[in-house]
């Protein structure tokens, strides 16, 4: 393992019978930085991250965590090897109370879990999952139930549960979907100073240029299932060809 | 448990156990109160799958009477320790509810639903169609179980408080089961079974030791019922069982645990005092049913309790 490495993704491609979401992509994401993938709608980022997490198997290609190869293991394990995810689509528990969201997430990392005495005792999370609410603002919404929240309370509780797994990678799949503008420059801020305080590494995908730009170390952009620039923010934002994806080329 | 719960607890099941000093509890009513109860506690076991872990099994019915079998099978070569009667449920009950869950769990949805119920086809039809253990006519004529040597349930009373105790022991676990950890992975999973797997839970394990918990439950009922009825017959096996199984936590009300309970015990009551009059009872008991599912879609629990969001959202 290469010094500082926490993942790596090694030339992995992805077909859906004829079609090629995903063609020979790498990436090596740092321990501590935030790096983004970015790409117009249909690019194959969801794909990338569903692949990374364990929901897809890749067709081709390795996907290595912390020096050990994770490629076609469920996402159940995955995650015991310090991978969470957020969705695009709000993912969440709908009809159990915030806290219940959340305990229920933070109980899947106490050494209870999974053995006999789980039947009969319930591990006391209390502490961590009042932590993780009063850190995104949701400790007076404890009590609804999740459907009953906002929007933008919803995409922030999923964030919640992903991080209740303590992760040392957490991928985020457009967090800020759905999101007024204004939401989405608090939303930014906070995910960055977390993802900071707790030393995690976060993968983020996002369709708006505007919101990676002010908190990723380094983008890579994918166009058609390809990676076709990969650097830090300024150097993607002047790449002709980045400039021609997103603007959609004059030749054509 | 909270402590107001478990006066309540106590408050009823010392009714229950109060029941037979009253005067007018003939033997007729003594057994009538045993079915009302042991259906409660079958459907209160189904109620871990469906209103807790979002899984309709259509096979309740097969781990019922294989329970039950497994009593007559024992009594029948003169086996008559209680102990030992469901203690072969247990095992045999077990085996098959590992087998079918194993696969079962493979499938969502509907296909859970038909798995469970083509497995338990099979089951009848062995049962029915062989006569390895007595074909059509079952195992008749079956001696009283005896709690320890000597001391028979032979009596309607004897019977009813063995049903009583069974049923306390079974609502009790199933509180501890839904409060514990393993519950709340179960609701989730319920809830939205894909994000549970993401925070790093192995969901058919969840599923199958649900499953098996389900089943091992509703066999100790079935091993209790030739107790009362003397016999243990395929139709028993039935599938249309399993689907008065579903009825019995429909009407009471999903995710509740005593809801299923009083469903069952409604349901029997319902049946038995409707069919003394007319021959046609199905008829009425079916359009009490459709009232209950039209008025009270959350169950007859709903009645007496205000709604708070989804069933089982509240629970423990």
């Amino acid at each position: 393992m290469e010094d500082g490495v926490l993942l790596e993704v090694e030339s992995v491609s992805k077909s859906f019978g004829a079609l090629a979401a995903l063609a020979r992509v790498s990436l090596t994401v740092r321990a501590g930085e935030v790096f983004s993938v970015i790409g117009p709608n249909g690019a194959g980022k969801s794909t990338l991250f569903n692949v990374v997490a364990g929901l897809y198997a890749p067709t081709a290609g390795r996907v290595v965590l912390q020096g050990e190869e994770i490629t076609g293991l469920g996402p159940e394990v995955i995650n015991h090897r310090g991978l969470a995810k957020t969705f695009q689509i709000t993912n969440i528990f709908p009809g159990i109370s915030v806290y219940d969201n959340v305990r229920v997430a933070a109980q899947s990392r106490v050494p209870l879990s999974g053995r006999l005495p789980s039947l009969w005792r319930r591990p006391d999370v209390d502490g961590p999952v009042m932590e993780l609410l009063a850190a995104f603002g949701l400790t007076g919404r404890r009590h609804e139930l999740a459907q009953h929240l906002s929007h933008g309370e919803q995409r922030y509780l999923e964030i919640c549960l992903a991080l209740a797994t303590d992760p040392t990678l957490l991928l985020l799949d457009e967090p800020t979907a759905g999101m007024t503008p204004g939401e989405t420059k608090g939303a930014t801020a906070l995910i960055r100073q977390i993802a900071r305080s707790r030393g995690l590494t976060v993968l983020l995908i996002e369709h708006d240029m505007s919101v990676v730009m002010g908190i990723s170390d380094r983008i890579a952009v994918l166009h058609f299932g390809e990676k076709i620039a990969e650097g830090p923010p300024e150097a993607i934002r002047s790449d002709p060809q980045v400039i021609d994806a997103y603007l959609g080329g004059a030749e054509d | 448990m909270s402590k107001a719960v478990s006066w309540r607890v106590a408050l009823v099941f010392g009714a229950l156990a109060a029941l037979p000093l009253t005067p007018w509890m003939s033997k007729y009513y003594m057994l009538l109160a045993f079915d009302a109860l042991l259906f409660g506690a079958v459907a209160m076991s189904l109620d871990l799958l469906m209103g807790y872990t979002g899984l309709v099994s259509f096979g309740h019915a097969a781990f019922f009477g294989l329970g039950a079998y497994s009593t007559a099978v024992l009594l029948e070569r003169g086996v008559l320790s209680l102990w030992l009667c469901l203690g072969l449920a247990v095992v045999v009950v077990g085996a098959y509810a590992l087998t079918v869950s194993y696969f079962a769990t493979t499938r969502r949805g509907i296909y859970f639903a038909l798995l469970t119920l083509i497995f338990a086809e099979v089951v009848y039809t062995f049962f029915r169609y062989t006569q390895t253990f007595g074909g059509s006519d079952g195992i008749q004529g079956l001696p009283a179980a005896q709690l320890l040597p000597g001391v028979a349930i032979d009596t309607p009373v004897r019977i009813y408080y063995l049903v009583v105790a069974y049923l306390l022991l079974a609502y009790l676990a199933c509180r501890v089961l839904v409060w514990s950890h393993f519950g709340r992975v179960l609701v989730a999973i319920r809830e939205n079974e894909d994000r549970a797997r993401f925070l790093g839970y192995n969901v058919q394990r969840y599923k199958m030791g649900v499953c098996l918990i389900s089943a091992i439950l509703t066999g100790l009922a079935g091993a209790l019922y030739p107790g009362r009825a003397a016999y243990a017959t395929p139709d028993l096996l039935h599938w249309s069982i399993s689907g008065e199984f579903i009825i019995m936590v429909m009407i009471g009300g999903l995710g509740t645990l005593v809801g299923p309970i009083i469903g069952g015990a409604f349901f029997i009551l319902l049946q038995e005092k409707v069919s003394s009059y007319v021959e046609w009872y199905s008829i009425i008991v079916g359009l009490v049913l459709v009232l209950i599912v039209l008025f009270a879609p959350r169950g007859l629990l709903s009645f007496r309790r205000a709604p708070r969001g989804r069933p089982g959202g509240e629970a423990a």
